[in-house]
């Protein structure tokens, strides 16, 4: 680890920390109704759409209309997305030509990106037209964040709101997330971007002249093999800044093309890199202050930025620490192996990593998009040290509180709150309080729901997978603990929705695109509808006033009971698979072995 | 035919959802002891 790393890596926080709060204030503004700068750009417009869709902006809900009004447009907007993709080839904007999806891969897509997920088991480039690209992918970009926003602002509201049944209305607050924070916001960005060089265009991809042409041999399927002269490359183009804005502002992660942020077409400079990491955690940490200033207790949402701050940073020190060794399996090479400049392992790890990133922004990268439920990679997970490759997955199975994706960090976050006040409560004989609301049986029975099925689908899909020879265990690339690891890592990043890949797993057959969609339709909306129902629950309730043996959830202690709920559940649930898969795969390591 | 299948597959999924909904609501109720 360097002094130049770390020094990145605290400029990469102070930026968050220093816009969290007037963009937490703006949006609570937004949010409750209040007046903002922005009104004479976006209040017309945004009373325009209410008449043209005929939405009473006036009508409240109950948690189980915002639910059910959530889950027929997201069905609604998952379908729509799999016509396209079947029907890419008779559309336009295809100047590729390129095929209809696979009916599996179809649905896989549209679950991945109507839940946030933007786990992708195709190659971008050579799959999917401009049109399904722009239609349905860029749509779903916006309008899955803008739900996650518009969830926790419900769940925000239940916590604010005293002796009332309803929680807002869900197409105004998805109305207003898009409107006046993510189309604003990636307007100025995807300029940011294309002034770094990333591309924005419709054209078909330039063709061009190897200097040195290749020789390629290929085994076909009847095992015969055939060898040809390969002497031009397609540089793949297309509409790509205008759908990174939204792919990392909306912690949505999907890449234009295959290599993701890696790509330099995506992200072709370390001042993009900083932008598009500083860009997945800004709306989770604004979205911080919003709690506060909602439910009148800034002090206290300060404290949930404490715990995911202390929990962000103990992932990058662990990963950048990882990273920054030399792998010890290349003694076999250099006898005096070593991270000093000049050494056979400059600085660390590099294996894939691009140069341009080094160690500490790749393994910063890598802690912010799985701090965060976006997915983006500027790296391959894959490539890193057992150690650095465990930080990714830990941060998935904490459930992606530690910023997380937007709205969903925050409502997810706010779960735990609920337990460890809970757990508070317990300590002390008394019955919970959180902000002046009792916290009763119902909801907790809620919250245990939400922290339940998150490990049942991950760990129970893994288990079936690894059970299956011909279906499971046939897509590995890798034996041993990290197998285990690819596998484990397929289903965590589906469940969390978070989309980032192992890779080593050829996730593209039947088995893995159906069981990986079901993984994230179940870790979506089976998460959300417990949450919105504690929401519900806590809207209803009178506020009891503070007495001597009611838990502060503003102080320093707070914060540290809420990191300790966090890990403890996270290790009591997740460290038996951890152990045999990345913690085996690094003490194997050091005796000699690589997998 | 893959087509029809996957559909309804996605279609029995959000049933469910909404029928999780529904019984998480009931259990609100009962918890309550029906009072709203």
């Amino acid at each position: 680890m360097t002094a130049n790393g770390w020094f990145q890596i605290c400029f990469f926080f102070a930026l968050v920390l220093v816009c969290a709060k007037p963009l937490g204030v703006y949006m609570a503004r937004v949010f409750e109704r209040e007046r903002t700068f922005a009104d004479p750009f976006f209040r017309p417009i945004e009373r325009l759409i209410y008449r043209v869709t005929g939405i009473d902006e006036s009508h409240e809900m109950r948690w189980t209309e915002y639910s059910i009004v959530m889950l027929i447009f997201s069905l609604v907007t998952l379908l729509v997305t799999y016509a396209i993709e079947r029907l890419q080839h008779f559309l336009p904007l295809n100047p590729q030509h390129l095929a209809n999806v696979a009916p599996d891969l179809a649905l896989n897509t549209a679950a991945s990106f109507t839940t946030n997920t933007n786990w992708q088991s195709y190659v971008p480039e050579t799959t999917m037209s401009y049109l399904t690209q722009m239609l349905t992918l860029a749509y779903h970009n916006f309008f899955s964040a803008a739900s996650g926003i518009a969830l926790a602002i419900a769940l925000i509201r239940g916590i604010s709101r005293k002796e009332s049944k309803t929680l807002g209305n869900f197409w105004v607050d998805m109305t207003r997330a898009s409107l006046w924070v993510l189309l604003p916001t990636c307007l100025i960005y995807a300029t940011l971007l294309v002034s770094q060089g990333v591309v924005q265009n419709f054209r078909p991809y330039d063709q061009a002249t190897l200097v040195q042409p290749q020789s390629v041999t290929t085994t076909g399927a009847d095992g015969k093999s055939t060898t040809q002269v390969v002497t031009t490359q397609s540089i793949a183009q297309g509409p790509v800044a205008s759908q990174e804005a939204i792919k990392m502002l909306g912690t949505n992660g999907g890449g234009f093309f295959n290599t993701n942020s890696a790509h330099p077409f995506e992200n072709p400079t370390p001042l993009s890199n900083l932008m598009q990491m500083f860009s997945i955690f800004l709306i989770p940490g604004a979205l911080t202050v919003t709690l506060g200033r909602m439910v009148k207790a800034p002090a206290h949402g300060w404290a949930v930025f404490a715990a995911m701050a202390t929990l962000f940073f103990a992932g990058v020190l662990v990963a950048y620490h990882a990273e920054a060794q030399p792998n010890p399996l290349l003694h076999a090479v250099n006898q005096h192996v070593s991270a000093a400049p000049g050494s056979i392992q400059p600085g660390g790890n590099m294996e894939g990593k691009e140069v341009r990133f080094g160690i500490a922004n790749s393994a910063l990268f890598a802690t912010v998009t799985t701090d965060a439920s976006c997915g983006a990679v500027n790296g391959m997970h894959d490539s890193f040290m057992p150690l650095g490759g465990l930080v990714p997955m830990v941060n998935i199975m904490l459930g992606e509180v530690i910023f997380g994706g937007v709205g969903a960090g925050l409502y997810g976050m706010l779960i735990f709150v609920v337990l460890s006040v809970f757990i508070a409560g317990l300590m002390v004989g008394r019955t919970p309080e959180y902000l002046g609301k009792k916290i009763e049986s119902f909801d907790v029975k809620m919250a245990m729901l939400y922290v339940l099925i998150f490990p049942l689908s991950i760990l129970g899909f893994s288990a079936v997978a690894l059970m299956m020879p011909n279906l499971g265990l046939s897509a590995l690339a890798n034996a041993g603990p990290h197998g285990l690891s690819e596998i484990l890592y397929a289903y965590t990043s589906a469940t969390g929705n978070n989309g980032s890949a192992f890779a080593g797993i050829s996730a593209n057959t039947p088995w893995y695109n159906l069981s990986l969609a079901t993984a994230m339709l179940v870790g979506r909306f089976f998460m959300i509808i417990p949450m919105l129902a504690i929401a519900g629950s806590l809207a209803q309730k009178k506020l009891v006033p503070p007495s001597p043996g009611t838990f502060p959830v503003h102080t320093p202690l707070f914060t540290v009971l809420l990191v300790g709920v966090i890990l403890i559940v996270g290790a009591l649930t997740f460290f038996p698979a951890l152990s045999l898969g990345p913690i085996l795969e690094h003490l194997l390591m050091q005796a000699g072995k690589s997998f | 035919m893959a087509d029809l299948a996957l559909i309804a597959a996605t279609l029995t999924f959000f049933l469910l959802s909404i029928a999780y909904t529904t019984g998480c609501d009931r259990l609100g109720e009962k918890n309550s002891g029906g009072k709203k």
